[in-house]
């Protein structure tokens, strides 16, 4: 049950708060990284594209510069009638160096073909065939420099046409056609990223340049151009990459490049799984790391909630106990935190707990027979030592009712108990006033001791004020019974004296008690008492003589004394 | 004691690996019909092997190689061809010329066929275009057929006063008439006549060379022709035998002694095979496989021979060969 209230209580809170206090700031963190990431990528992407395509370019530049620069050299010597062994040789020279090129055609000054060699058809030396109308020748003698559209032999191999013309009229001019299955040396070496390609197009927008020659050789069919094409218009003039589809369906960047010469467009491409990879492993790591975060959440919050729960299940163990009264029970839990603290602090309040209800019950004891004033003294005291059996010299006085007996048998029990009720209320209170110490009490008679245990000023007189007070007030009562018609007095025997004062009795039944001649003497003082008298032994008349009138009674026989005994009475007025 | 447990340990580990490569269920079989002996084929095998590796294949590891040799003897190609599509192999390579392809193509197999010829595949029916083979055929062209006029044109430059110049060729092979029909065409424009000489077995080469060397021809042009190629040696033993100036399609010949040759680069196009064989294991579909047509064509001439039958090169012939022999 606690187990399970540490999952729902503690557990779920902690781990929220943990989670919180991992996961927000790696949340951050990978998000700003990924951001910042991803612009510095796109940048750098940018600027290697742009780097990537433009080398490219130059690359694919460079292959047909070469071509035209070598054919450049055959153009070099004016023509003259004579066949040209020297050129022809030439010729056959720049065929061998020049694997790309499959045919060359030198035509002399006046436009006439005067050699033509090729790899595969048969050569014509000196036809003088009048070529001067020739588009290449024309477009040569123009800009130099001339290339063709690029044309598909037999619908596969893409072959351009390049005609260059000497600095001089005189050398005339070579054309070359030159079989661009050979630019894949060059495109197949580029390398774009780990797996980017690099591929052209000619100005229409057909492949002649790419890493699978198998895409070239069908160059010529829209359907092989046509994702090529695409990627190029989604590029667009405009500078900077664009994202894209490529032929196979990935997403790459690409960025193009004109082809200086031909018309061409070089693009590069990189698929965005590589070019981004840094941060997807940005992404991941943090992904990672939060799945990290989560567990070490979740293990320091099961922890915590474990460390909680323990002191917390033994706390509430404790107070169960103290509560159901045991208070000898101690909480132990030695963390050395706050919870050590909490339990002590328990422990504590447990012993002073345990301190008071033995003070409460103590009074509880001691309020039997002691005022409550005097009852809460001695508990203060801290030492009922002052209860121990000891000799002392007391004041003993009795009281009890006149004709109780007969009034008690003629009338109903609750009346009965009504009389003694009020009776013994009045007196309580007059015992309590004068904080004399109640020894016993049966039916209309009460003992009480003034100076025992705890010694008063002047104890006769006290005693006697008290005797004084006790008649003034019953007698009030009295004056209502009889005007009910009961008829019932009051007396009270006082005496003093050394006797054995000490608690008597068993376990709980403690009782306070007094023995000594002083004792009986009061007793039979009261006995001998008419109503409305206050009888005293000598001792007490020498110690209230001058403070309080005294009527002397002479010596009277005492039960219980051999010798007569002089008494003396306390008037009093009863009003 | 030691060392033969060892050995046994080993033994046992081989024996373990190769059964267990034997039953790998995946490892995919490539049919290999040669026309020729394992000995004559050799650099060719070594290639088509190169491109398999490029393509990440090789035998062994991660693709088995199913062989059937012909000999030489091209009449039994078909049922070779038969024999290897019936063990349903993966792919059929058919290298070495149009008979071979022909061969495995006539079977009817839906297997996936990689050819390597040196005719025109187009020409001979074997694919519908360059583009576009078909369905399940496609290869590599070597070009050696069509530049069979241009070794015309070589030995009439070596042999500028000759009027006649012999041809031989091998009546059986499937570029033959097509061939001699270039031929002809060539002889016209450079205006010699030509002396056709048939040989289709190795016993008629001698006949072949007799004959020229009987007659007012002094100079042989081979056709190009696998059966040929492949007996470089023999052919340059009896040309120098009979001391006359001849060409072939292969660097085997001037290589062996022989005069010189002008053809495709078979390493190149043996490679390129390879390369398509392994694309097509790789799941590419061979309809997307255009034909590819090898872009080297080499001259080599063999300077010592030229000397031996006291011929020379001219310097245009010398400065455009691809290699000179010394």
């Amino acid at each position: 049950m606690i187990v399970r209230d540490r999952f729902r209580g503690l557990f779920p809170k902690y781990f929220l708060a943990l989670f919180m206090a991992v996961a927000i700031p790696l949340a951050v963190n990978g998000g700003i990284e990924a951001w910042f990431g991803y612009r510095d990528q796109r940048a750098q992407l940018d600027q290697l594209l742009g780097v990537q395509a433009s080398s490219a370019a130059a690359e694919i530049h460079n292959f047909i510069f070469d071509i035209t620069t070598q054919l450049g050299w055959l153009v070099q010597q004016p023509w003259t009638d004579e066949p040209d062994e020297q050129r022809r040789t030439d010729a056959q020279r720049l065929l061998r160096q020049a694997p790309a090129i499959a045919s060359l055609t030198l035509i002399d000054n006046k436009g006439h073909e005067r050699l033509y060699v090729s790899r595969v058809g048969l050569n014509r030396i000196e036809s003088r065939t009048d070529r001067s109308t020739d588009p290449a020748l024309v477009g040569a003698r123009a800009n130099r420099i001339w290339f063709s559209d690029v044309s598909y032999n037999r619908g596969s191999e893409p072959y351009l046409t390049v005609a260059v013309v000497g600095n001089r009229q005189a050398a005339g001019a070579v054309i070359a056609e030159v079989n661009l299955k050979l630019i894949w040396d060059v495109i197949s070496a580029i390398k774009v990223g780990q797996t980017g390609i690099a591929f052209v197009l000619d100005e229409p927008g057909r492949l002649i340049a790419h890493p699978d020659i198998s895409l070239v050789l069908r160059g010529a069919e829209a359907s092989t151009s046509q994702p090529f094409r695409s990627l190029r218009e989604a590029i667009g003039p405009g500078v900077g990459f664009a994202t894209s589809q490529d032929g196979r369906g990935r997403m790459v960047a690409a960025s193009a490049a004109a082809v200086a010469g031909p018309d061409w467009t070089v693009v590069v491409e990189q698929p965005l799984s590589e070019a981004y990879a840094p941060i997807y492993a940005s992404l991941w790591r943090t992904a990672v790391l939060l799945a990290v975060g989560t567990i070490f959440a979740g293990l320091l919050a099961y922890g915590l909630a474990h460390r909680m729960t323990e002191p917390i299940k033994l706390l509430e163990e404790g107070t169960e106990r103290i509560g159901a009264g045991s208070f000898e029970h101690r909480i132990s839990i030695q963390t050395g935190d706050e919870f050590q603290r909490l339990a002590d602090s328990f422990n504590r309040m447990a012993g002073e707990l345990a301190l008071a209800q033995q003070h409460q019950e103590r009074i509880a004891k001691l309020k039997r027979f002691l005022a409550p004033q005097v009852a809460d003294l001695v508990d203060r005291a801290g030492d009922d030592s002052v209860l121990d059996g000891r000799r002392t010299d007391v004041v003993v006085v009795f009281c009890d009712l006149r004709g109780f007996t007969a009034f008690s048998a003629g009338v109903t029990p609750e009346e009965v108990m009504g009389v003694l009720s009020d009776y013994y209320d009045v007196l309580g209170r007059v015992i309590a006033q004068f904080e004399a110490t109640l020894i016993s009490f049966s039916g209309d008679g009460l003992m009480v001791l003034v100076n025992a245990p705890v010694p008063v000023e002047q104890p006769a007189l006290r005693a006697v004020d008290l005797a004084i007070e006790m008649q003034k007030r019953v007698q009030g009562l009295i004056v209502g019974w009889r005007s009910r018609g009961y008829q019932v007095g009051f007396g009270v025997g006082l005496a003093e004296g050394s006797a054995i004062v000490g608690r008597i009795g068993y376990e709980d039944r403690l009782d306070y008690t007094a023995i000594g001649s002083a004792v009986n003497l009061a007793a039979r003082l009261c006995a001998s008492a008419a109503d409305r008298e206050i009888l005293v032994d000598a001792v007490i008349a020498a110690n209230v003589r001058g403070a309080r009138s005294l009527n002397d009674m002479g010596n009277r026989q005492i039960k219980g004394f051999d010798e007569a005994i002089p008494v003396f009475g306390i008037p009093f007025d009863a009003h | 004691m030691r060392r033969r447990d060892v050995l046994m340990l080993m033994s046992a580990a081989a024996a373990w690996t190769t059964s267990a490569r034997a039953q790998k269920p995946s490892m995919p079989v490539i049919g290999y019909l040669c026309p020729e002996s394992p000995e004559l084929f050799g650099s060719r095998l070594r290639a088509f092997h190169q491109g398999l590796r490029e393509a990440g294949f090789v035998e062994g590891r991660n693709v088995a190689i199913e062989y059937e040799w012909a000999h030489g003897q091209y009449a039994r190609l078909p049922a070779l061809a038969a024999e290897l599509v019936a063990r349903n192999v993966d792919v059929v390579v058919a290298p070495g010329g149009a008979p071979v392809a022909l061969a495995v193509k006539g079977t009817g197999t839906t297997s996936t066929i990689i050819f390597e010829m040196g005719g025109d595949p187009v020409q001979l029916g074997v694919v519908d275009s360059l583009p576009r083979p078909g369905a399940n055929i496609t290869g590599v062209s070597s070009l050696s057929v069509d530049v069979s006029p241009k070794r015309l044109e070589l030995m009439h430059e070596l042999l500028p006063a000759a009027t006649t110049l012999a041809v031989a060729v091998n009546p059986t092979s499937p570029t033959a008439n097509s061939q001699v029909q270039k031929l002809h065409s060539a002889a016209e424009t450079l205006g010699v006549q030509l002396r056709v000489l048939n040989a289709s077995k190795e016993e008629e080469f001698e006949s072949v060379f007799s004959t020229v060397a009987g007659e007012a021809a002094n100079g042989i042009v081979f056709t190009s022709d696998p059966y040929f190629a492949f007996r470089s040696r023999r052919l340059a033993d009896l040309a120098i035998k009979y001391g006359l100036p001849a060409i072939t399609q292969t660097r085997d010949f001037p290589i062996a002694g022989g005069l010189m040759s002008y053809g495709g680069d078979f390493v190149q196009s043996h490679r390129r095979a390879g390369i398509y064989a392994g694309r097509v294991l790789k799941g590419e579909k061979p309809a997307d496989l255009p034909v590819q047509l090898v872009t080297k064509v080499e001259l080599v001439i063999n300077l010592k021979t030229a000397k031996l039958l006291g011929r020379e090169f001219s310097a245009s012939v010398i400065s455009g060969a691809d290699e000179v022999i010394e």
